[in-house]
């Protein structure tokens, strides 16, 4: 129990960036003419931000089927989040594997794996991370949709960066030497190329492969 | 068109994403492969920064947000707290805005 507390208060810091885009994505669905309680039900079941946001802005445009394969296609990242954290969920039995996918977004995958990586991990601090996002997002995106007053954009106060400044202070976990430098910056500097090229958040998947590739073609290269 | 329909599929496809690999590598994996995946985090979120500091519309552009990255992987580097890599962050980020940059 003490190992889903600890994955619990490992996502509270979080809390300024999820109230801030749930809220904005409360008041969208309301402005697309989703009712409060389908606002709601989409944050339970498909706990995916950016790809809610993505298909409230084809709401009414589009039919279902390219609603769908938009989610798709913006959660193919999660595929090499869901293969790199393998490796540490393989001993758990089906239902727990399935518990712990369910909610599996970025931010907690990425609270898990630094704790794996840093000998804290455990099912219980990976499921408390995913719930503590989950309940907040869910929530946060509630009060929007009742509210739907106005709310700011998140950018005017910088709380876009919450999320990005989580994962910095995580990405220090698997930056300790030289070729985790590397692995880092190949991949930021491939994620700004694919941002400018790529649709949606397809650049994650792109520059994570091409960024884990070479740290393990550094691995190989002979020393002279 | 059935909003709820839509939510399952979507909810559907996006449990698909996030447990097939997970449910897939359950197993012994070569030794290539689990080196490999020791790369992945690393890269990742090195993928999931860069983009929102350097270029928050698309186009690489250096501002309070880069500015706020740099402060923020100095904290965290110093600290490994994601707590104070957020602070550090987006103080940063307040006092230049309100420096007018």
């Amino acid at each position: 129990m003490n190992d889903l507390r600890r994955g619990l208060w490992a996502a509270l810091p979080l809390t300024p960036g999820l109230l801030a885009f749930g809220l904005l994505y409360g008041v969208m669905a309301r402005q697309v003419g989703l009712r409060p309680g389908e606002a709601l039900a989409m944050s339970l079941i498909v706990h995916a931000g950016s790809a809610q946001f993505t298909v409230l802005g084809m709401w009414g445009a589009a039919g279902a089927a390219p609603m769908i394969l938009t989610t798709l296609v913006i959660n193919l990242r999660h595929l090499l989040m869901g293969a790199s954290i393998a490796p540490y969920l393989r001993g758990l039995p089906a239902r727990w594997k399935a518990l712990l996918a369910l909610w599996m977004s970025d931010e907690s995958y990425a609270l898990a794996i630094a704790a794996y990586e840093g000998g804290r991990g455990s099912h219980l601090y990976f499921l408390g991370a995913n719930l503590g996002m989950y309940l907040m997002w869910a929530a946060s995106g509630l009060l929007g949709a009742v509210l739907g007053a106005a709310v700011p954009d998140p950018a005017r106060y910088g709380l876009d960066l919450v999320f990005p400044l989580a994962f910095l202070g995580l990405t220090t976990s698997f930056v300790k030497d030289r070729r985790g430098v590397a692995v880092a910056l190949a991949a930021g500097g491939l994620a700004l190329l694919g941002a400018r090229w790529l649709p949606g958040k397809w650049y994650v998947l792109v520059a994570g492969l091409l960024g884990s590739v070479l740290g393990l073609l550094l691995e190989e290269t002979p020393r002279p | 068109m059935n909003t709820l329909l839509v939510i399952a599929g979507m909810g559907l496809v996006t449990f698909f994403t996030r447990y097939a690999m997970i449910a897939a590598l359950g197993r012994e994996l070569p030794s290539v492969v689990r080196r490999w995946l020791r790369y992945v985090p690393a890269a990742v979120l090195a993928a999931l920064v860069a983009p929102p500091a350097l270029a928050p519309t698309g186009r690489l552009e250096w501002g309070a947000r880069g500015w706020a990255a740099l402060v923020g992987a100095l904290v965290a580097w110093r600290t490994r707290s994601v707590w104070w890599t957020i602070v550090g962050g987006l103080a940063a980020f307040c006092l230049l805005r309100w420096l007018g940059l």
